[in-house]
């Protein structure tokens, strides 16, 4: 459940390390956003000497939440920390390497060049 | 010893707190409830497999980890039955199958790939590696409409030889990915795939000899 002023870690080498979410991608006036949507961010935090640098506006894709995700054969999946991984225009990951468990839904909603990137896909 | 013990040390069976009543030396039988349950229990295992071959987890305090292993895996084999199994498993020749299936698949769209001159085309087996799909196929095309291209005959060639559809992108990106469930297609231009070194990324996994002509990039 991510909301505007959410602030996310960053699961890629992009060289961002912290983003805030500004606003949800979809309907106008969505409340939350879950993993698989597509958020507006500013960098808050940044790795020195990388093409991101802080408060750029970038765009990003939600890969793990705090809250439950919920699958059709009963399956709950919570993680520790709210992660993202950004992206550009055009949906290609803008890091080379994505850390951390990332789920496997991703590939049902055309993020699968996150998924092949992911070093563990649960 | 009052009572001999016939209890059979099965894999499925409790000692319950009624037995342990009986096998108590004491009459009364929740008086000597003042020990504590566990120890009794264990003194209860310790007669009960007196008679048996089996060596009770007790008495062993040293290599504890290894010879328990062993007895419960004794303990298996003898009396454990399987109650449950996933129906999703296949038999291995069915899996063999389906993977030779899908290898045709791919090895057809990798010859698409080389007679669009798309170079550098490497087949890569990534089931051991990854659970979501078989195989992995990487290529490199040097424009945007050669990039089309590929996708457009990739696309038909599956849907009427293998009735096949493609999830991914629709349009020709930097990075393109059509995704067929066990077999996924990326499409680079030469830059990007410098950048995302796939490659690397897969070295564990075994690559394909591909039957056809496959033009090398020089300098790579």
């Amino acid at each position: 459940m991510i909301q505007p002023q959410t602030h996310l870690n960053v699961a890629d080498n992009s060289g961002a390390r912290e983003l805030m979410c500004i606003r949800i991608i979809g309907a106008s006036n969505r409340r939350y956003a879950h993993i698989g949507d597509v958020i507006v961010a500013v960098i808050k935090d940044a790795v020195p000497n990388m093409p991101l640098e802080r408060s750029e506006v970038v765009r990003a894709v939600i890969v793990r939440t705090c809250k439950e995700l919920k699958r059709d054969n009963g399956m709950i999946i919570r993680y520790d920390d709210n992660a993202a991984v950004v992206i550009d225009q055009e949906g290609n990951p803008k890091g080379t390497r994505v850390f951390g468990a990332i789920a496997r839904e991703l590939r049902q909603i055309n993020f699968t060049k996150i998924v092949s990137l992911a070093p563990e896909v649960s | 010893m009052a009572a001999s013990l016939h209890t059979r040390f099965s894999a499925s069976s409790l000692i319950s707190s009624h037995d342990l009543c009986h096998l108590s030396p004491h009459a009364n039988g929740w008086k000597s409830s003042h020990m504590p349950a566990s120890y009794k229990l264990g003194r209860t295992i310790q007669r009960s497999l007196r008679g048996s071959s089996v060596v009770s987890p007790m008495a062993l305090a040293a290599n504890a980890s290894q010879d328990t292993d062993d007895m419960y895996d004794d303990l298996f084999k003898k009396y454990g039955k399987v109650v449950y199994k996933s129906s999703d498993q296949k038999s291995p020749t069915a899996e063999v199958d389906d993977d030779a299936e899908c290898l045709s698949f791919a090895v057809a769209l990798a010859k698409i790939a080389s007679d669009v001159k798309a170079a550098d085309i490497k087949l890569l087996f990534v089931k051991p590696l990854v659970y979501w799909t078989k195989f992995f196929l990487i290529t490199t095309a040097f424009s945007r409409p050669q990039i089309d291209a590929i996708r457009n005959r990739i696309n038909d060639l599956a849907e009427k030889q293998y009735g096949k559809f493609a999830t991914g992108d629709t349009k020709a990106n930097s990075w393109t990915l059509l995704d067929f469930g066990d077999v996924v297609v990326h499409i680079f231009l030469p830059e990007q795939r410098e950048i995302y070194n796939l490659e690397e990324f897969y070295a564990n996994a075994t690559p394909i000899e591909l039957p056809f002509e496959n033009e090398q990039r020089f300098g790579r």
